[in-house]
């Protein structure tokens, strides 16, 4: 399988220089391949939001390569970079981040807008993705009007609207009780089954235990890389 | 992204925060209004003036001989000796044809004109109520007076040189004093007793504003005497009289004549003279329009300023309150230009729609304004309309650009930590 992610001897250092420097990442070298399911697993403080936001294209590295399917990222222009964050990655976070001004539709719809596509089939597109999280008919709610696990499906549903090749769930589950924390990492692990790579952000073991590669950080470096039995759910 | 959804999204900002926005746009609507309002009434004021002005005919000279000799006589008044130089003047203007049209004397006859039952003594107007008659004016003229203001005979003939020279107690009627006198009769024929001298009516003349123009206008409300029947009627010597410039001669270049032939005419020790071209009035009139224009026009852009800068401070605080969503949006796919778009069309509509709001009062202020002020009916031209909804929106882009900018400059990262 072709190499999808390739980190090169990644550094991502604030206040480079001074007493106060801190090494978010400190030399990561990693690679993901298509149709992989990682879960990357540290304390807080370890590093890995940060290793979530410079794999999502959300932080420019300090140093180091990172190719994206053979791009370098580095080189890439703001324009570029969005249309990757828009077209290659769909992000889904601890808190959600849907706009609370609009409402579920329009949330998921957004990320097709930016893509330019015309209102019929963006509607339609959105419809299939609610549709998929099981939300087709609250389309016209507000996010504030639903319990965390409706929104947090909201969140899946726009992240999958675009069929991204990779997603991205930083500490998906971090804001939800178990049962609905138990429906978000089995939809992962179902959309990991049909083919996308998933990038898992947890501090939790036994939700890394979701994925077939534990990838373990602690002060900014890889401590651990190893293939585990998935606990399938 | 497109403008569509950009202007939807800006919409649904918009209105989500109704008081909000309907604060920030005051600025701008008072601006606006305040803009319209004056800028519309001072060019309304400004042409219905300029239509009386033309109406009176242009190209004017103003000639006034002096006598500043006096003598008292038996009676013990004082007198002025010296020529009559309206004879000579006359005949100098009619040997220039070339360059003059017309010359005539103007000057006001103290008369008391009186036909009938109706009497000028008695007639009024009242400004507040604008009813009422207003007394016409009686002049001493010549047989050119109609030449140079631009008179026609609608009824009748025009006075004639004959009348001047022999004496003829006969007058001719501006369209309001015959109707102020005969309403729809005829005049012509008709005597009129002026200061209890018969004075018959032999013509009446074509009105020169018609319709709104003529409202609150007295143009027309006047009696034309030969001036020989100064002799009879009385009053001051004669001293002003108007010579108007065939079209397309300079009035410069006449003034310097008659001032020339003036002077080897009139004897210094009695007599002085003063020639000046008309324009000067107008002229005059349009510079002081100007300067007032100008100073209520900068106030009124000085509160628009202050608007754009209410609006960028809004826009500011919005950007600022908006941290988090624009975070989302640039992790989701949206580029710094449609972050730009975004809020710079929220804001060129915030200002568009107090621009509107503001167009819609400074449309009222106006027809207040011209009422209270200048007792005329104005209404912001088409093109004061579109200026201000233009300036409104391009307020809105000029203001809105910095926290425009601000807002795409944030790091995705950074913008998705905010609070």
């Amino acid at each position: 399988m072709a190499n999808l992610i390739e980190l090169r001897n990644i550094f991502k250092i604030y206040g480079e220089g001074l007493e106060s420097e801190v090494r978010a990442l400190d030399g990561v070298t990693l690679t993901v391949e298509k149709g992989e399911f990682v879960a990357i697993v540290g304390q807080s403080g370890s590093g890995k939001s940060t290793m979530m936001n410079v794999l999502g294209c959300l932080d420019i590295p300090t140093r180091g390569d990172y190719l994206l399917e053979g791009t370098d990222v580095r080189e890439l222009t703001d324009k570029e970079l969005s249309r990757i964050r828009n077209k290659e990655i769909g992000f889904i976070f601890q808190q959600y981040n849907l706009i609370q001004t609009l409402t579920v539709l329009e949330n998921v719809e957004l990320p097709l807008i930016y893509q330019g596509i015309r209102a019929d089939d963006r509607y339609d597109m959105a419809l299939a993705a609610l549709d998929r999280v099981g939300l087709a008919k609250r389309i016209k709610h507000k996010p504030t009007e639903m319990s965390g696990g409706q929104q947090q499906r909201v969140a899946i549903a726009r992240a999958i609207a675009t069929k991204p090749p990779i997603i991205m769930a930083d500490e998906p589950t971090g804001a939800l009780d178990s049962r609905t924390g138990h429906e978000v990492l089995e939809f992962l692990q179902q959309l990991n089954r049909e083919g996308t790579t998933v990038i898992l952000i947890t501090h939790d073991n036994g939700i890394a235990a979701t994925a077939r590669r534990c990838v373990r950080l602690q002060d900014g470096k890889i401590v651990e890389d190893r293939e585990q039995e998935v606990d399938w759910l | 992204m497109n403008i569509r959804q950009a202007v939807k999204m800006a919409w649904k900002s918009i209105i989500g925060k109704k008081g909000r926005s309907m604060l920030t746009m005051l600025g701008v609507i008072i601006g606006i209004a305040a803009v319209m309002t004056i800028v519309s009434v001072m060019s309304g004021y400004a042409a219905k003036t300029m239509e009386q002005f033309s109406a009176m005919g242009s190209n004017k000279i103003t000639v006034n001989i002096y006598n500043y000799m006096y003598e008292v006589d038996e009676n013990g008044n004082a007198v002025s000796v010296g020529k009559d130089y309206f004879p000579d003047l006359y005949a100098y203007c009619k040997s220039i044809p070339q360059y003059v049209v017309g010359i005539t004397p103007e000057a006001y006859a103290s008369v008391n004109v009186v036909y009938g039952t109706k009497n000028s003594a008695n007639f009024q107007w009242d400004w507040e109520t604008q009813t009422g008659q207003m007394p016409p004016d009686v002049y001493y003229v010549s047989d050119q007076y109609s030449a140079c203001n631009n008179l026609t005979i609608t009824k009748g003939r025009d006075l004639s040189e004959l009348d001047v020279e022999r004496y003829n107690q006969v007058c001719v009627l501006g369209s309001q004093a015959a109707e102020a006198f005969f309403d729809s009769a005829d005049p012509v024929g008709k005597v009129l007793q002026l200061n209890g001298q018969s004075f018959e009516v032999v013509g009446v003349y074509a009105p020169r504003l018609t319709g709104s123009s003529a409202q609150n206008s007295f143009i027309d409300n006047f009696i034309l005497l030969p001036y020989t029947a100064r002799r009879l009627l009385g009053g001051d010597r004669i001293e002003n009289f108007i010579i108007k410039a065939r079209d397309g001669v300079s009035t410069t270049e006449v003034a310097t004549r008659v001032r020339g032939f003036l002077k080897g005419l009139i004897d210094p020790s009695t007599s002085d003279s003063y020639v000046s071209p008309d324009d000067r009035g107008l002229q005059y009139m349009n510079e002081q329009m100007g300067m007032i224009s100008l100073v209520l026009g900068g106030i009124a852009a000085i509160s628009l300023l202050v608007g754009g800068i209410g609006i960028m401070n809004i826009m500011l605080v919005t950007v600022t309150e908006r941290t988090r969503e624009i975070g989302i949006r640039r992790a989701i796919g949206a580029q710094r230009s449609s972050i730009v778009t975004q809020f710079l069309i929220e804001a060129a509509m915030l200002c568009g729609i107090g621009g509107i709001i503001g167009i819609l009062i400074g449309t009222l202020g106006c027809y207040v304004a011209g009422n209270l002020l200048f007792q005329m009916t104005i209404y912001p031209s088409a093109s004061v309309t579109a200026g201000a909804l233009g300036f409104s929106v391009l307020l809105g882009l000029i203001f809105g650009s910095y926290p425009a900018i601000k807002a795409s400059k944030l790091q995705p990262v950074e913008a998705l930590r905010a609070e």
